[in-house]
């Protein structure tokens, strides 16, 4: 479960990000964190993240406490998330079964695992026939599924996506969200969407949190972009 | 630590080096060189220091007796001077002696100088060659309330010349061991940044799936500790060369030097380079790794 109490974030520069959030996200839910630019999208996700640090007020994660929790514990908490980006983050030096490997390797899984669990996430995401192949010869739609997979990779129980659509064409975008939707219903993941598309939060009726100027104005299950 | 790590760490760390080649190569020669200089300045010191201590051996003091002084008393005075502390050998010149040596000196260019002289004139001196530096002061106060002694000539100062030039010697090699080290550490400092840069994307990877701060920081560490091995055999062997050059050399045309063995010394400066170059390569790495290790 996920949970902002209170929440307030001002940055060094004295630039007020986020203000009194309160948000609860409970396990298995899919949330689309809407908002214009500058609205606080960026920073709700840079909390959730532990890359920054709450001002004022609390953000629980499970059993992890975000504004209390020493640095050191940061890597532990991370791993129960799966991170997607807008600008994918493959490396194009590495294969598709390298590129998603190699979040397993970061959190020094043997080999024996690896070589069991790579292959079959892949299956999740229908990329298992590119094992072999690079980022450059995918199309983009299937350069996301293969971070999709490395974010699914550790069996982390929030799945945490950035504009996840923002590089794909519109048909793209929907095969991504139904595909993230299918993690969500049959994994039983809670999923976290960063979005300013419209026609997805639209079409998919799922709940919506939306932000303007660093407060939540709206938290609708069912929700439609605006 | 797992073996397939410890392996991932190894490739990796090679990788980075061979990546960022042209860096890798700048910061082994420069921690070469920043070595070689390092030890050979040590051995220079070393030989010095050994050389200055056998000058050292070579102080004495020469006190002249009184010239009416007979036979009988001036065996009394050497008795008495024989007895003193810090006296390691005594030699009396006796006036005959005294005018021996100075015909030797010079009757050849003067011949007539020496008509009608007799050793009379020249008083019988003892020359004495003490044991301990440091007390020569006291030796010399002694000699000079000695009845019967009327002159002490001793060459305190150069016993303090020796002791103040290996001093200084030895600050001057600190001095300049502290700027060779900062000197490579500025160069690998700049090595690993360049690689924690080309590797950016994978660190911040890393750091969403949950790596550790060791996991990220280990092959950057080794890179700089295999930057300081390679550095360290390269350095060791190229001063093997230079040292038994100067070794021969030295024995060939400068036979009063006396130069360490280099089988005496070596262990210690290897080990001092492979210290040196590999605490040079951690010290580094962790300096260029401290921003990416914030959580």
């Amino acid at each position: 479960m996920i949970e902002f109490e209170n929440v307030k974030k001002v940055y060094p520069n004295g630039t007020l990000a986020l203000d009194g959030v309160d948000l609860k996200i409970n396990d298995g839910e899919f949330v689309f964190i809407v908002g214009s630019s500058g609205a606080g999208k960026s920073t709700l996700m840079k909390l959730l993240l532990r890359e920054e640090k709450v001002t004022s007020g609390t953000i629980k994660v499970d059993e992890f406490d975000l504004a209390r929790m020493s640095n050191y514990k940061v890597p532990y908490y991370r791993r129960q998330l799966g991170v997607v980006f807008q600008d994918f983050r493959l490396f194009q030096n590495k294969t598709v079964f390298e590129n998603v490997s190699f979040a397993m390797r970061a959190i020094g899984e043997p080999n024996s695992v690896i070589r069991k669990r790579v292959p079959a996430i892949l299956n999740i995401v229908g990329l298992q026939n590119k094992m072999k192949n690079y980022p450059r010869e995918l199309s983009g739609g299937e350069q996301q599924r293969v971070a999709l997979a490395r974010a699914l990779v550790n069996n982390p129980s929030i799945i945490i996506a950035d504009e996840p659509t923002g590089n794909l064409d519109p048909e793209l975008s929907f095969d991504m969200m139904n595909l993230l939707r299918r993690i969500n219903k049959s994994k039983n993941k809670t999923v976290v969407v960063i979005t300013h598309e419209k026609n997805l939060v639209d079409h998919f009726q799922e709940r919506v949190v939306r932000l303007e100027e660093g407060k939540m104005i709206e938290d609708r299950v069912g929700g439609m972009f605006e | 630590m797992r073996r397939y790590s410890i392996m991932y760490f190894i490739s990796q760390s090679f990788k980075g080096l061979w990546r960022n080649g042209v860096m890798t190569l700048a910061s082994i020669t420069v921690l070469v060189s920043c070595l070689i200089v390092m030890g050979s300045f040590a051995l220079l010191v070393a030989n010095l220091n050994e050389n200055l201590d056998s000058l050292g051996d070579m102080n004495e003091i020469v006190a002249f007796i009184d010239l009416e002084k007979t036979d009988e008393e001036i065996a009394a005075i050497r008795e008495k001077v024989n007895g003193y502390d810090n006296v390691k050998e005594m030699e009396y010149v006796s006036k005959d002696d005294a005018l021996a040596e100075e015909k030797a000196k010079y009757e050849e260019d003067y011949p007539d100088f020496f008509d009608g002289i007799t050793s009379d004139i020249y008083p019988a001196s003892l020359v004495i060659t003490y044991e301990d530096n440091e007390k020569v002061e006291t030796l010399k106060y002694e000699l000079e309330h000695t009845e019967g002694i009327y002159k002490v000539n001793c060459r305190s100062d150069v016993a303090e010349t020796i002791e103040t030039m290996k001093n200084g010697i030895i600050w001057l090699f600190l001095w300049f061991l502290l700027v060779l080290f900062v000197v490579s550490l500025f160069v690998i400092v700049n090595t690993i940044k360049l690689a924690v840069f080309g590797r950016r994307q994978e660190i911040s990877v890393m750091r969403y799936v949950g790596a550790t701060n060791w996991f990220i920081m280990t092959p950057f560490v080794l890179e700089g500790v295999l930057i300081g091995l390679f550095s360290s055999g390269i350095a060791f062997g190229v001063q093997v060369y230079i040292y038994k050059f100067i070794q021969d050399m030295v024995a060939t045309d400068y036979g009063m030097f006396t130069i360490i063995p280099f089988e005496e010394i070596q262990m210690i400066l290897l080990l001092g380079f492979v210290g040196i170059g590999v605490l040079t390569g951690i010290i580094g790495s962790c300096i260029s790794l401290r921003k990416n290790l914030r959580a």
